[in-house]
Formats: C-alpha cells, sequence, structure tokens
C-alpha cells in the first residue's frame, strides 16, 4: 500500500487565506473596538467616580462649616451660601497676636456675654466670613477674602443649598448634582440620578 | 491513505478568539480594578473623617454628662475610670470603641463665672478613626495640576501625626514633636462651650397637674432692666411692649386646664387646652421635659456663728457683702420668725440661708440685698410675708431641696393677703396659692394650683437669674487645623 504524500498539500489555497484573513480581520476589528469602547468606559467610570468623591467633598465642607457656623444664609438662585463662623484660631493682625505673635494660630479662649437673646459665646471681637460660590467648572471657597477651589470637574457640578431658619435653630440642606459624561443628548434624568443630599444643623443659636 | 489535516487549521481560529477575549477581559478587568481601588481608596478616608467626628462628638458626650454630674450627681462627678485632674483641667485619658477601633479623648476646663457664680465649662475633645487599607504617602486629590482637593480638607496622619508635629499636643504651638502613628489615621477636635442652665426661663414651670388660674388672672412679663413694671402687653406701640409678652407657662402634663390671659407662649405634654383664644403666644401640646430633683448645692462656704435659726425677730447683720460664688451663708435649724436681712454697707450683699425646718415665718429683704433661702420642709405663709423691698424677684429666690424620700410630699401654700416679689424653685414641690396676690417673678414646681384672678408678671431678667440646676451646649467650634 502507497501512502498519499502530506508536503503536496501544506500550502493554503487562495481562497483559505482570503477567508482567514477575513476572519483575523473581524477578529482584530472586534478587539479594537473593545478597546476602544473599555477605554471610554473606563474614562467615564472613573469621571463619574472622582465627581462624586468632589460631591462628597463639597457637602463635607459645607456641612463643617454649617455645624459651627453662627450665621447661614443663601443666595435667591440657591448656588451660593455664605456664612459667618466663631473666629477660633487668632490670626496674624489679630490684636492678641500684635501683642504676643506666638499666638498666631492658636486656640482663643472665648469670653462670654449677655444680650437681648441670651448668652453669647464669643470668640474674638469679630467673626470669620466664608462664601461658597460657583465660578466657571469651579467651586470656590472664600475664607476672609482668601479663595480656595474645592471642587473643579468638567462634569458641570451644582451644588445648590437652602437654609432654614426654624425656632432658635437653623439647619442647611445641599443637594449636588452633575451631568456625567456619558449621558443620552443632555436627558435631564442622567443629572438628576447622581444627586447627592444632605443636611447639617447649626450646633450654634442663630444669630441674626 | 490520506489523512486530513482540517482540524488543526480549526482550532487555530478558536485559539485566535480565545486570545482575543482574554484580552479584553484583561483589559476590562483593569479598568474595573483601577476604578474600584481609587474609589475603595478616597471612599475609606472619607467615611474615616466622618467617623473621627462622631468619636470627637462622643467623647464631648462622654465630657458634658461629667458636666451635668457636677449638678444632678456632684458625688460621682469626674470620677470614674479615666478621669485624671491637674492643673485646673480634667482629663479622659482615652475611650476606644466601635468595630473600627474609634477612640476619643477629652479635657475639660472650668473657665468662667457668671454673675450668679455658675461655672461655665470648656471641654476639648478629639477623636480618631483609623484608615483602611494600605499605607500611602499621598491622597487622590485630582483636582489639576497644582490644586489640592481631599487633601485640604481631611488631613490624614499617614506617618506621623500632622497636629501635633505642626501645633504641638494641645495645639498651643508648645511641645511640637514627631509623633509616629501606628497605622494611617485622621483626628478631629471640637471644642464644646456648656453652660449652666437657670431655673426661671418661664413664668411657670411645672412637671405635673395644672389648674389655674381665675378667670380673670393675667399673666404676662416685663424687664426690670429698663424700669419697674406697668402692662403693656396690649399695646404695640409701647417701647417695652416686646418685653411683655414672654409670661410662658410650660406644663409637663396631659392634665392642664388654663383659665385666665396669657400673654406668652403655652407648651404642654400632650395636654388640650381650653380657651386657647385667651393664649397670646405659641400653642404647643408636644414639648415633654424633666426636672430633676433639687439638691443642696456644695459649694457653699462655711456657716456663720449665727444667727441659727430665725425665731421673734431676727436680724442678719452680714459681715461682707460677698459675691454670687461665695455669699454670706447661714444654717437655720428652724425659721418661724419674722426674719430682716440688711445689706452691708451700700454694697450689694449676697446672702445664702439653708433651713432644715419649714417656712412659716417672715422674711424681709431690704434693698441691695441678694438673698437666697434653701429649705427642706414645706413653705406655709401669707403672701405679704414675703417682702423684698428692691422689687426685683431675682433677690429673693427661694429653692426647694428635694426630700430623699420619694414618698414625702414637700408643699409650697401661699395664703391671701399681699403680693410678693420672688422666684420659687422647687420641683419637687405641690404648689398651691389662694387669693388674688399681684406677683413677680416666676415658679417652678410638682403641681401648680391657684384659683385667684392673680397677676402674674414675669421678669425677662430672670432667664439667667439663679443656680444652675442643670448645663446645656451653648458654643461648637471644630479646629479645622
Amino acid at each position: 500500500m502507497k501512502l498519499a504524500s502530506s508536503q503536496k498539500s501544506s500550502g493554503f489555497t487562495l481562497s483559505e487565506l482570503l477567508v482567514t484573513l477575513s476572519l483575523s480581520s473581524v477578529v482584530l476589528g472586534v478587539a479594537i473596538i473593545c478597546g476602544i469602547s473599555l477605554q471610554k468606559s473606563f474614562n467615564a467610570t472613573d469621571n463619574f467616580l472622582a465627581t462624586h468623591i468632589q460631591q462628597v467633598r463639597i457637602i463635607d465642607y459645607l456641612n463643617r462649616d454649617v455645624k459651627r457656623g453662627l450665621i447661614v444664609t443663601t443666595s435667591v438662585d440657591l448656588q451660593s451660601v455664605t456664612m459667618t463662623l466663631p473666629s477660633y484660631l487668632i490670626q496674624t493682625g489679630d490684636t492678641e497676636a500684635l501683642t504676643n505673635p506666638s499666638l498666631v494660630n492658636t486656640p482663643r479662649t472665648p469670653t462670654i456675654s449677655y444680650t437681648s437673646s441670651g448668652w453669647q459665646v464669643n470668640y474674638g471681637v469679630s467673626t470669620t466670613n466664608v462664601v461658597y460660590s460657583i465660578n466657571g467648572s469651579s467651586i470656590v471657597r472664600i475664607e476672609n477674602g482668601v479663595v480656595t477651589t474645592i471642587a473643579s470637574s468638567t462634569d458641570q457640578l451644582v451644588p445648590t443649598t437652602t437654609d432654614v431658619d426654624l425656632a432658635n435653630t437653623e439647619y442647611a440642606s445641599t443637594s449636588v448634582t452633575f451631568m456625567p459624561i456619558f449621558n443620552l443628548a443632555g436627558n435631564t434624568a442622567d443629572r438628576t440620578g447622581t444627586t447627592l443630599y444632605a443636611t447639617a444643623y447649626l450646633r450654634n443659636k442663630r444669630r441674626g | 491513505m490520506l489523512i486530513s489535516r482540517k482540524p488543526r487549521r480549526q482550532a487555530n481560529v478558536l485559539l485566535c478568539v480565545l486570545s482575543t477575549i482574554l484580552i479584553v477581559s484583561v483589559i476590562g478587568g483593569n479598568v474595573l480594578l483601577n476604578c474600584v481601588t481609587r474609589y475603595n481608596t478616597a471612599s475609606s478616608q472619607v467615611r474615616s473623617w466622618k467617623e473621627s467626628l462622631d468619636a470627637a462628638e462622643a467623647g464631648g458626650d462622654i465630657a458634658y454628662a461629667e458636666v451635668r454630674k457636677t449638678i444632678l450627681d456632684p458625688t460621682n462627678a469626674f470620677t470614674g475610670s479615666g478621669w485624671t485632674y491637674s492643673g485646673g483641667v480634667y482629663t479622659n485619658s482615652g475611650v476606644t470603641f466601635g468595630r473600627d477601633n474609634l477612640s476619643t479623648s477629652s479635657k475639660v476646663d472650668l473657665f468662667y463665672y457668671d454673675s450668679n457664680g455658675n461655672p461655665w465649662y470648656r471641654i476639648r475633645t478629639k477623636g480618631t478613626s483609623p484608615v483602611m487599607g494600605l499605607r500611602r504617602v499621598t491622597m487622590d486629590d485630582r483636582m489639576g495640576i497644582g490644586t489640592r482637593g481631599d487633601s485640604l480638607l481631611r488631613k490624614i496622619d499617614f506617618n506621623y501625626d500632622h497636629f501635633v508635629a505642626t501645633y504641638g499636643p494641645n495645639g498651643d504651638n508648645v511641645g511640637k514633636t514627631l509623633l509616629t502613628v501606628i497605622q494611617p489615621q485622621i483626628s478631629r477636635r471640637i471644642e464644646l462651650i456648656v453652660a449652666p442652665i437657670t431655673p426661671f426661663e418661664a413664668a411657670i414651670k411645672d412637671a405635673g397637674t395644672f389648674y389655674g388660674l381665675g378667670d380673670a388672672a393675667q399673666i404676662d412679663s416685663y424687664n426690670s432692666a429698663n424700669g419697674p413694671y406697668y402692662f403693656a402687653a396690649n399695646n404695640p406701640s409701647d417701647p417695652h411692649y416686646a418685653d411683655s409678652r414672654s409670661g410662658n407657662v410650660e406644663i409637663d402634663s396631659a392634665v392642664a386646664t388654663i383659665r385666665g390671659m396669657l400673654y406668652g407662649n403655652l407648651y404642654t405634654n400632650g395636654g388640650t387646652i381650653v380657651r386657647s383664644s385667651q393664649v397670646t403666644g405659641t400653642v404647643d401640646n408636644n414639648v415633654p421635659f424633666t426636672l430633676p430633683p433639687f439638691q443642696m448645692p456644695t459649694d457653699l462656704p462655711i456657716p456663720q456663728n449665727s444667727p441659727t435659726k430665725a425665731n421673734g425677730n431676727t436680724t442678719i447683720n452680714p459681715p461682707a457683702a460677698g459675691t454670687p460664688q461665695s455669699p454670706n451663708f447661714y444654717l437655720f435649724s428652724s425659721f418661724n420668725g419674722n426674719l430682716t436681712v440688711n445689706p452691708y454697707g451700700s454694697s450689694m450683699t449676697y446672702v445664702a440661708i439653708h433651713t432644715t425646718s419649714d417656712i412659716t415665718g417672715t422674711v424681709d429683704v431690704k434693698p441691695n440685698v441678694h438673698l437666697v433661702i434653701y429649705f427642706d420642709g414645706n413653705v406655709n405663709v401669707k403672701a405679704r410675708d414675703l417682702t423684698n423691698e428692691s422689687g426685683i424677684a431675682g433677690n429673693l429666690q427661694l429653692y426647694g431641696v428635694s426630700p430623699t424620700d420619694p414618698s414625702v410630699n414637700q408643699t409650697i401654700n401661699i395664703s391671701p393677703p399681699g403680693n410678693f416679689a420672688a422666684t420659687i424653685y422647687a420641683p419637687s414641690a405641690a404648689y398651691t396659692m389662694n387669693g388674688n396676690p399681684d406677683i413677680t417673678g416666676a415658679l417652678v414646681c410638682k403641681t401648680f394650683y391657684g384659683n385667684g384672678n392673680t397677676t402674674w408678671h414675669y421678669d425677662r431678667q430672670l432667664d439667667h437669674e439663679g443656680d444652675a440646676v442643670d448645663y446645656r451646649v451653648i458654643s461648637y467650634v471644630e479646629d479645622t487645623r
């Protein structure tokens, strides 16, 4: 019996090559599309989470200041918040610091006074003014004129804060939204779906 | 025989597809891992930051409870485990709690005495929460080049306690040192000011049943700092109108029969108020409160040698003016005569009397005298027996020491004729008043009964008068360094 030679069939026919190349192209194309999609997905997810962290940061900043605040007021459009805080730390230029410069950045001992609205605890003769507002794509905190950017995002972060005055107390409710970079033609639901809410009460008795 | 090799070529294509899936999966997994790791790290830091404030506030609560004990349970104040006293500061070395091993420590110092001699306390607490995860060298700020985000707000001690290194352990720039932390942590510090609650925040405060007053009775208010009382509650253009409608009545009971005109707010605990149209202020039937028993203060000075009782005609001529914190103090075994208390020269003179008996006699408080009477028994007098020549209710204050035996009923009976200006704080006493007296002052009692057409004027100066009966936090600041 004579066996058939295998060398005669070792090459590919043109049709086989074309099919193989076609299949390879399709597989490679799919791989490239998957890669690009995953990269976009990575960017979108990463942006979403990063912006979410910024949402949390805005609320944490606001809550921290509301809790120690003496007065909290919001603008009519609810886009900026103005607060009056106790001046707990001695700053350069304060009376105490002029007398003793080593006291700069140390806590004050408060003084007590009785007013028509009751006892009042005063840290120094003046208070600290803090304003939160939107500046372009950033949220800024301005403390006695010093500007700090607390959040910055291409995802259109928008904080909205209302202050509510109750009898002898006050609280501020804040919601922060952003428009994720993956959205359906600017669909409103895409923004509202990212809303983060928080409420913080003044621990001090409201003044003014 | 010809052996076909076709199956091997098919396996190559399959291998190619599987490899592609593998590569795509690896990329996908990496994407997920990257996102989740960054997010988890940031979340963990946020959690620690919030929990450290919870810990600090828990430390504030622990210290606040001890401050309250200085009034409610003096023998056990700051005596629990962990509390030490040095240099005028009570220190709680630390408490660890919770599954996340939160820790807190507190310092309490008495930093101020008010005009009543009541101490004010400052509480400084520190709360610490460990940050889970790997020890890192920085935070994921992601705010752009040169712009810090989270690290400005959440100051994490990755290797060293930044606060001690920068400001010293007490934050006063003293004792700065590099202090290694066992694991990454966040600490937050708050300062609370705890103020005494004085007893006379309402015209009448009653823990039990309330009946009164007469149909033609009236409760209003004024401010003695602006001069003597006159009726202004029905005249909005009067300059003292704002002070005239604080004749508040607070009742911790649903059994409340309110009669007469009330220029102020009315609070009950589930009560149904009849004739609420005669209440000019707010009617709120959901305001429960508690009145803790009143205990004899322990910080009074040693009693004067004489007098030791008020029998017949007794006069006190104090040897010094005294102060609210350290008045001229007398201990009486009986009080059934006529007592006169004179000032020390022309000075404002502070006098305190503790009578272990009933009060059935009379008292005449001369101008420039501020008299406080603590009584262990009952009071049974006529309204005219309480003479307060200054007319300032805060200058004659009566405190009923709560009986140690709860089955003992303490009573205060005020009979006609006469009027008086005084304050009475007796949270364990049943108060009964007959006739139509004109009263300037405030009352705190267990139950109230008054059937006359009384006119009652609450002095707004009383809202910060008297011995502390409890404490409340009135100031909160956070040290954000």
